[in-house]
């Protein structure tokens, strides 16, 4: 089929077996690939009874349709179950693994069972290998990705676990390509619990294209799209993603020290335009990405790649902290262990609060920089209070008597958005299947941005629609696995025509909706049967009692009762949140 | 609503190319886009007009040039010998800048017969008239409007995309209600997205100039999608000139003529909290 590599394997780590994947037409159609498919295959495998740790919990490894074709198409998502949260667990991560892993013949890699020693699999055009990765084991995603390179090519990409993964802590990344992160969730914990240091991708098979000259227009149209696009074609280019940072910081909703206020002092001192002054290097770009946001940056001591948006925040204005170098080596060190920025920023964060409380009994203050980096080690390897912190902000403030102060949902850290500024971003954090997260539902586009119209943030009016439209459109364009910057510039209509150009179907654009709409569903359906009620769409009590004090989001909280409600009507669910037979059987799920 | 229909959309916009530091490679791109959106015309400046009208061949994009752009302070005999010489190099249609000064100082003799001449000047080509609204008040733009109609202009339009701020709802159902039906209404400057569009529209716009029809056009195809949310009304504030109205832009009579008119609104109790 074109598109497709028409491979999926699933390799046993316990036994070493591997088995060709068969999958049916109507199952591809009906979930495409990436989150969707990875979903189908994980719904399939796994029962919400198996914990995430557990040597029965899979790994799911997949790419798309569009996957070394399209513009940004060299991700990969990850699917399984979250060690975190306890919910599914979609990982999405850039770079160029995933187009590696489908020249190498291969659209996705299932991984179960755990092996008796530590191993890589190496996958190339002859087929996987299962190798021995002890001497690999220990070291950071730099020097795993240095040795297999040097071992076996340099033209290969590396995806791989550092000490948090090996340690198993709950929110521990898988890194590839150097700095490319699946970040949230703790898929790196799953890699790890398997004793699967690694995974080596190469290969330079053709990806067989139904249209090469509609594909060649196409190429062109994405370009002139991203191009003319104020946040792709300017803002993400010059400054990356934390240009957000004085945006954010203006509108009053930039959290700061554990989301108590809204405004950052210092915003300015670690902004996007601060980085392209002091550290920044140069800009890097995911597989035939225009838009290059990656920052390329320097301290007095390294090099790296970073800090992101949301990284600035969590080592930053999270922590009261305005020292960007200091932010910058966070961030690297976070990367070579192999951490997720955002939860461990956050989780620091919360152990702030709890120490002011009087209630945590290591001295962590607010602005304070000296330990920051050490904090992060001691996380990875669970030294210290950092066997603490590798809990994760809701498991440390519900040890210690305050779970109030972990601001979380279903056990996932809210990142650089606080809520009370944006009352659909607000929904999306309580709706979202993974958790506290912004990318399952970008509200911050329409409330902040203006992209694609603006809509009054403090509205609730229309926010449910726009909350479960934009959670479905992302759900699809993950299948697709496509970058979720395209969503500023791309409407659901033109990923279609990429979708069938690609791969000669004949998609509406109602039909790719429909896919992320059975995807989001399917998500939920799992989740309920592993305990996820209304209860959990729940924001921390902070954002539905406490209005902040200034700044522009000033005298506001979420209103989220009242958008639940009608969300879940919309979503035909049950007032618990519980997708309806009638849905379940509209979607086939 | 829920069948909005983007081509139709497409046929509304001239698609805008006026910076200074515009190439030939900007106008081709232009160009190209315009024929691949189906928008109806390119607007460019006279410098450009030539090598547009080249790259247009065989399509029916046509080709707008501005007049006495940005200013409109260029002598009338300029500003008709600039709009024949765009004619004759492919030109069909004329945006020109009134001397906003002139309609200030309550020149209307002098108005009609710049806007006169330049009709003549233009023919067989139709002649917008950019009223730039930033700088006239309400009553300006009625009186403005009325004299456009009086040359025989066949559009009126509210900026220029240089002045103190772009085209707001209420300056387009002003002009609307004041040229009557059988005029166009071009709404420019700041209609950067399909709300703006359909705002514009609703109001009594004809016809869009932007820069940003491609983005437009891409972001009106989720309109289906929810179009009831999409159209959720905003503050009103966020849609009123009188909340663009800058200091450090606009001269100070008019910056007291918006403060005053946000002060008699009666939104401004209700919405009151936004200006904390």
């Amino acid at each position: 089929m074109n598109g497709w590599m028409n491979k999926i394997v699933k390799v046993d780590l316990s036994t070493g077996k591997q088995t060709i994947i068969n999958i049916d037409k109507d199952v591809r159609r009906k979930f495409i690939g990436g989150r969707g498919l990875g979903l189908k295959l994980y719904t399939d495998m796994c029962s919400a009874d198996i914990e995430a740790l557990d040597k029965k919990n899979a790994l799911i490894f997949s790419t798309g349709p569009l996957t070394g074709i399209i513009q940004t198409a060299g991700r990969y998502q990850v699917t399984s179950r979250s060690p975190l949260t306890g919910t599914i667990i979609d990982s999405s991560s850039g770079g160029f693994f995933g187009a590696n892993l489908k020249k190498a013949g291969f659209d996705g890699l299932v991984i179960t069972g755990k092996s008796d020693n530590p191993v890589y699999l190496k996958v190339t055009e002859e087929g996987i290998e299962i190798k021995d990765a002890i001497n690999i084991w220990g070291k950071d995603t730099h020097e795993t990705m240095k040795i297999l390179k040097n071992e076996l090519s340099s033209n290969i990409s590396v995806a791989c676990i550092g000490p948090a993964g090996e340690n198993l802590v709950p929110f521990a990344s898988i890194m590839n390509d150097k700095d490319r992160a699946a970040g949230r969730g703790g898929v790196g914990a799953v890699m790890g619990s398997k004793n699967l240091k690694a995974i080596t991708a190469s290969g330079k098979k053709q990806i067989p294209v139904n249209d090469p000259e509609g594909l060649k227009k196409m190429l062109s149209t994405i370009n002139t799209l991203i191009d003319k696009n104020p946040v792709t074609g300017k803002s993400l280019q010059l400054l990356g993603t934390s240009v957000l940072v004085n945006v954010i910081n203006a509108h009053g909703m930039y959290p700061t020290e554990n989301f108590k206020r809204g405004v950052f002092n210092d915003a300015e001192g670690t902004s996007g335009e601060k980085i392209a002054e002091t550290i920044l290097q140069g800009r890097s770009a995911c597989f035939k990405c225009p838009i290059a946001c990656g920052r390329k940056t320097k301290t007095s001591k390294r090099e790296g790649e970073g800090p992101e948006y949301e990284t600035v925040w969590a080592f930053g204005a999270q922590l009261g902290i305005n020292d960007l170098e200091t932010i910058t080596e966070a961030n690297y060190t976070c990367n070579e262990l192999g951490l997720d920025t955002i939860t461990t920023g956050s989780t620091i964060g919360c152990a702030m609060e709890l120490y002011e409380k009087g209630v945590f009994p290591e001295k962590l203050v607010w602005g304070d920089s000296s330990n920051l980096v050490k904090l992060v080690e001691d996380v990875a390897y669970k030294r210290g209070i950092g066997k603490d912190l590798a809990l994760g902000s809701k498991r440390l403030a519900e040890k210690y008597g305050r779970p109030e102060l972990a601001m979380q949902v279903k056990g996932m850290e809210i990142p650089a958005y606080d809520p009370r500024g944006a009352q659909g971003q607000a929904l999306s954090y309580a709706t979202s299947n993974r958790g506290g997260c912004h990318m399952q539902g970008y509200l911050i586009s329409p409330e902040i941005l203006g992209s694609p119209v603006f809509m009054d943030r403090y509205s609730i009016e229309g926010k449910a629609e726009i909350v479960a439209l934009f959670q479905d459109i992302s759900a699809a364009v993950d299948s697709l696995v496509l970058c979720r910057f395209l969503q500023f510039a791309i409407s659901i209509d033109t990923f279609k025509d990429m979708l069938n150009i690609v791969t000669g179907l004949d998609y509406t654009e109602d039909e790719l909706l429909k896919v992320g709409t059975r995807i989001y569903n399917l998500e939920r359906k799992f989740n309920s049967e592993a305990g996820f009620t209304r209860k959990d769409d729940m924001l921390p009590a902070r954002f539905l009692e406490e209005e902040l004090s200034e700044g522009a989001s000033r005298n506001r909280v979420v209103q989220l009762d009242e958008m639940l409600d009608r969300y879940y009507k919309l979503r035909s669910w049950d007032k618990n949140g519980i997708p309806s037979e009638e849905i379940k059987r509209e979607l086939g799920i | 609503m829920k069948n909005f229909d983007v081509s139709k959309l497409a046929k509304m916009i001239d698609h805008t190319e006026l910076k200074s530091n515009s190439g030939e490679k900007k106008i081709k791109n232009l160009c190209d886009e315009a024929k691949q959106y189906g928008f109806i015309s390119v607007c460019v400046n006279p410098a450009n007009v030539e090598f547009a009208k080249k790259q247009l061949e065989g399509s029916d994009v046509l080709v707008c040039s501005v007049v006495g752009f940005p200013l409109g302070m260029n002598t009338t005999e300029i500003k008709a010998l600039e709009a024949k010489k765009a004619v004759k190099q492919g030109a069909t249609e004329i945006d020109m800048v009134i001397n906003v000064g002139a309609m200030r100082d309550g020149k209307h003799d002098y108005i009609r017969e710049d806007i006169r001449r330049v009709v003549q000047a233009s023919v067989p080509a139709h002649v917008k008239v950019i009223l730039e609204t930033c700088y006239l008040t309400d009553e300006e733009i009625v009186k403005a409007c009325e004299l456009a109609v009086e040359a025989g202009a066949h559009f009126v339009k509210t900026s220029t995309g240089f002045g103190a701020f772009g085209s707001f709802e209420h300056h387009v159902r002003l002009m609307r209600e004041t040229v009557g039906p059988d005029i166009g209404v071009k709404a420019s400057g700041g209609v950067s997205n399909f709300k703006d569009a359909m705002r514009m529209v609703n109001a009594g716009a004809t016809r869009l100039g932007t820069s940003a029809g491609i983005v437009i056009l891409e972001g009106a195809k989720l309109f289906k999608y929810a179009p009831e949310a999409w159209l959720e009304p905003e503050i009103p504030c966020h849609t009123c000139p009188a909340r663009s109205a800058s200091m450090a832009k606009l001269p100070k009579a008019l910056y007291q003529y918006y403060t005053n008119m946000c002060l008699k609104c009666d939104h401004r109790e209700k919405y009151n909290k936004f200006y904390e």
